[in-house]
């Protein structure tokens, strides 16, 4: 009876997940017809109210137990990510806001990045809480306005480490498009600090109790102090609405009517892979996102957060990151196996060896042995292992937006003492940034930028762009069909044409009637990359001033 | 099976069926004039579903335990220790109530396969000063029904194993105080009385073998002592997840360098002795903690000459973090040495290392025979399952020149 019982619901979780896949797939992908009137869409409609979404709290153990151990058995790569438009692009969503990349952005606004206001008003700040998640020092205060902020510190012996990561990683992370807390560097002097009288604190009894003047000294003898006796610490803004803790990266939150897209099979978690890559973010636990519902258009909508991104390159909360950080998930079976076996000596790994310049502030942060698809957090999420080449190179393309004075611009916010320690951190940053390049535009066929008018195809090729790659030496092809939007169906016009450059003459017989499709399919030819020899579909639609792109797939 | 899967698709038919008709589904929906209008629907759909986060059965109870093992708060746990080295497995549970945000009461015992026995009761006081100081108060019983005697010195035989036991009852105080930085102050004061008994187990009696004078000091003698013990150290073994912290129960790099000092004075001033035990520990990471060479020294010795010491409690070797092909208490006398060295490689940093290990060691009578003459030594390898700062499972197994010995232990060797 039992195994009845257990059978019946593992069949009805295996129904249930088919029925959610094929719902989605079909909803996003458009059975029945391959384009709609306002395709590609560029902002992911949310038409429902969230505010019924209650808070939940996902145990951080359970999480980091589950992703290490069942996560990586559950998911593979292989399916197309679920939330991108027709033209590969992620629309802005409650998820994502496109930045970099989708519009010019200058250095200067990098280095704002979601900051709106000054920080903290100077005055009393009243302690109302003690932090409650993860190992860093930190409170909860109020400012002189009665504004609500999460302070924390740099762990003790490791000044300016987690401070200056948190604020640079924050523009980094808004840069490319992430809901970010607004997060400010100030000094705390602990005489400066009041207790509010509805602070609560609670000890290892468990007996939540009003906050005390020690508990607060507890707090700050794990923070590292400043000579003159105050503290250097990041205070971020309170995140707006009703806060119902972090989100998973499977599935999707049962209370909220428009997550419909299983979050493994978003691309922008699924491009964190690339992200995380870049800047180190070793920590991508549930605990370290956080989703609010927000009220916009008169309804509840949940706003989804990358809260902390402070575990980013070389450091963590208290203290560098372990050596092989990065490197290595925290369980890995069959590397545990090698190692227990071979006494050690097997296998030999570039964390072993790397050359890292370490400054105190920075921790183990380096661009010569980095290897961007080696890169690996603490814990695999399904997100991560779902990710594919052309959700990577989405991402790499984003990495590769960022200018050189744009990142030397973010971590200048770091507000580092040391100056060489900020040229270190640039300099490693731009060093990985162009390996993403060098790796992830080389993977695939990198053409972006698709147009059509009535005598040729004109597109860009990224690798080249970027000069991570030379131009193909056989020039480009394209072959050329008309497309049936209702039937899928395909049939082909004229002969294959080609350019040496990125630029095709239309083959004649390119169909001239409003609303007619054409389907291209473009190779980079060239015996250096073969994944540039599979094809991008671009699709075009006629319209009244002339060809639109409606469609992109770079791996169907 | 196949009954099995009759019921679970009868019972679910309808959902069967809304598999089957959902390219249906989407037909319709594609009769949306635009994509959004499409989205808007399928957000629609999911509206008349919405459901508050049920977390499954496994996620329920492994939360729920979670929070019961490590949530804190007033209750009972399991209490895993030993009772006595030698004494085996033990099953333990206790009981704590919290007397403020951090002091508890609590009371807890142990039962060993070997019928050892210990109740503890007390209070605990950690992370005063902002974590640098702390203190317990402790009364307790033990019952150690067959603890090994071979004789002393080094040139024992192992068929001349005898058994005593022993019950101890002690009450007393002790506080840690760790001033600034990487220094180590601890101090204690116990009352302590022995009540020693004929051995069980499946070895003579200590008093049926060893009869002539001075063979087991202080033989039959019920001692009661005031016990006053002081140390001082360096520790710098951080642990390996927050490294300003101090982890004795795991680490990889950084060292104890320690000196303690223990006064027994005896109510009756028959075996009132002084002891000094100088403790050296140095973890050295090679390869970015790829391997990690552990290194341990221990000194122990009776200040006095002239003092005598009764045999249950001379330094001694043998055991499952001394000489680890050795049963417990092997080797006794007034002095012993030993060094251990570990070649440590770390499989996975989260939880598992395994190590080769070499142990030498002697126990002398005389304080200048403390040398590198006639060691008794053993080599072994070892697994260990460990965490951040704590070696729950230590499995080795190791050859000496008595044979072979499988340890288990919950806790690091050094």
């Amino acid at each position: 009876m039992r195994v009845t019982t257990r059978f019946r619901r593992a069949a009805t979780g295996l129904l249930a997940g088919a029925l959610a896949a094929t719902v989605a797939t079909s909803v996003l992908s458009g059975a029945g017809r391959k384009f709609y009137d306002d395709d590609p869409i560029t902002r992911e409609p949310e038409t429902q109210d969230a505010s019924g979404a209650e808070p939940w709290e996902i145990d951080l153990i359970w999480d980091l137990a589950y992703n290490l151990f069942a996560t990586p058995r559950m998911h593979l790569a292989g399916d197309r990510a679920k939330n991108i438009n027709t033209i590969d692009e992620v629309p802005d969503s409650s998820w994502f806001t496109n930045r970099i990349l989708a519009r010019p952005l200058t250095a200067e606004e990098v280095a704002r990045g979601p900051l709106e206001g000054t920080g903290p008003k100077p005055g009393t700040w009243t302690v109302v809480r003690a932090k409650e998640a993860g190992f860093a020092p930190g409170f909860t205060m109020q400012d002189a306005d009665g504004v609500t902020w999460f302070v924390s510190f740099d762990g003790k012996g490791h000044p300016e480490a987690a401070t200056s990561a948190i604020l640079v990683a924050n523009k980094l992370f808004w840069a490319i498009g992430y809901w970010q807390a607004e997060n400010y560097l100030v000094t705390i002097r602990p005489e400066a600090l009041v207790i509010g009288d509805t602070a609560k604190w609670d000890p290892p009894s468990g007996r939540r109790r009003a906050m005390h003047r020690g508990d607060l000294e507890s707090v700050l003898a794990r923070a590292h102090r400043s000579a003159d006796g105050s503290y250097r610490a990041v205070a971020a803004r309170g995140i707006p609405g009703k806060i119902l803790g972090g989100f998973r990266y499977q599935g999707t939150r049962p209370d909220d009517p428009n997550d419909i897209v299983p979050h493994e099979d978003r691309r922008e978690l699924r491009a964190l892979r690339v992200f995380g890559a870049w800047t180190n973010l070793v920590d991508m636990k549930a605990g370290n996102t956080l989703d609010s519902v927000i009220t916009e258009g008169g309804k509840g909508i949940v706003r989804h957060y990358l809260q902390d991104v402070g575990s980013t390159f070389g450091t963590g909360a208290n203290g560098p990151h372990d050596w092989d950080e990065g490197w290595e998930y925290l369980y890995k079976g069959d590397l545990i196996w090698k190692r227990a076996l071979s006494l050690g000596l097997v296998p030999r790994e570039p964390w072993q060896t790397a050359d890292y310049q370490e400054f105190d502030a920075i921790g183990r942060f380096e661009g010569d042995a980095f290897v961007p698809s080696g890169w690996r957090p603490r814990v695999p999420t399904a997100a991560f292992l779902r990710a594919r080449p052309d959700d990577d190179f989405w991402a790499a393309r984003r990495v590769m937006a960022f200018t050189d004075d744009q990142i030397r611009a973010a971590v200048k916010t770091g507000q580092y003492s040391d100056p060489a320690a900020e040229q270190y951190l640039a300099d490693v940053l731009i060093k990985r940034r162009d390996k993403i390049g060098r790796e992830y535009f080389l993977a695939i066929n990198p053409l972006v930028d698709f147009a059509l008018d009535g005598t040729a195809l004109t597109f860009e090729n990224a690798a080249v762009a970027a000069r991570v790659a030379e131009p193909p030496a056989g020039g480009y092809s394209a072959e050329w069909f008309t497309f049936d939007n209702t039937t899928g169906s395909t049939n082909p016009i004229g002969e294959i044409t080609d350019g040496a450059g990125p630029r095709v003459e239309v083959p004649r017989g390119l169909p001239t009637a409003t609303g007619a499709y054409v389907k291209v399919q473009v190779r980079a030819v060239t015996p250096a990359h073969d994944a540039w020899a599979k094809p991008v579909d671009a699709y075009f639609r006629r319209v009244a001033t002339g060809w639109t792109l409606v469609g992109l797939e770079r791996l169907p | 099976m196949a009954d099995f899967y009759r019921i679970a698709v009868g019972r679910h038919a309808t959902l069967l069926v809304c598999l089957l008709l959902a390219p249906a589904w989407a037909q319709d929906a594609a009769a949306q004039e635009t994509r959004a209008e499409l989205i808007a629907a399928a957000q629609a759909e999911k509206a008349t579903r919405l459901a508050p986060y049920t977390p499954g059965r496994a996620e329920a109870a492994f939360t729920r335990w979670s929070t019961k093992l490590l949530g804190g708060g007033s209750g009972f746990y399991p209490y895993f220790d030993s009772v006595y080295s030698g004494g085996g497995f033990t099953l333990g549970a206790g009981y704590r109530h919290f007397l403020g945000d951090r002091t508890t009461w609590f009371t807890q015992g142990l039962y060993s396969i070997s019928s050892y026995k210990l109740i503890e009761t007390g209070l605990s006081s950690p992370g005063h000063l902002n974590g640098r100081a702390g203190y317990q108060i402790l009364a307790g019983w033990r019952d150690a029904t067959q603890v090994g005697f071979y004789g002393l010195g080094m040139d024992t035989d192992p068929d001349d194993r005898a058994n005593f036991r022993f019950n101890e009852t002690y009450a007393g105080a002790e506080a840690v105080f760790r001033p600034g930085g990487v220094a180590v102050l601890r101090g204690a004061f116990f009352y302590d009385d022995y009540d020693t008994k004929q051995g069980e187990g499946s070895y003579p009696s200590i008093e049926e073998i060893y009869v002539e004078p001075g063979e087991a000091p202080g033989l039959g003698a019920d001692p009661t002592f005031l016990h006053t013990t002081a140390a001082a150290g360096i520790d710098w073994r951080p642990n390996s997840m927050i490294s300003f912290r101090p982890s004795a129960g795991y680490a990889r790099r950084g060292g104890l360098y320690e000196v303690e000092y223990h006064n027994w004075s005896d109510r009756d001033d028959v075996y009132s002795f002084d002891m000094l035990e100088v403790d050296l520990v140095q973890h050295l990471p090679v390869l970015r903690e790829t391997w990690v060479l552990s290194l341990h020294g221990r000194v122990q010795t009776v200040l006095g000459d002239d003092d005598l010491v009764p045999y249950f409690l001379m330094p001694s070797l043998g055991s499952g973090s001394t000489l680890r092909a050795y049963p417990s208490w092997r080797f006794r006398d007034r002095h012993s040495m030993l060094l251990q060295g570990e070649w440590r490689w770390i499989a996975s940093r989260l939880a598992l290392d395994l190590a080769i290990f070499y142990d030498t060691g002697k126990v002398t009578s005389e304080r200048d025979d403390l040398d590198f003459d006639g060691l008794e030594s053993n080599w072994g390898f070892g697994v260990r399952f460990h965490g951040p700062a704590a070696t729950p499972l230590r499995v080795e197994l190791a050859k000496g020149g008595e044979g072979w010995n499988l340890v288990f232990s919950g806790s690091a060797a050094f």
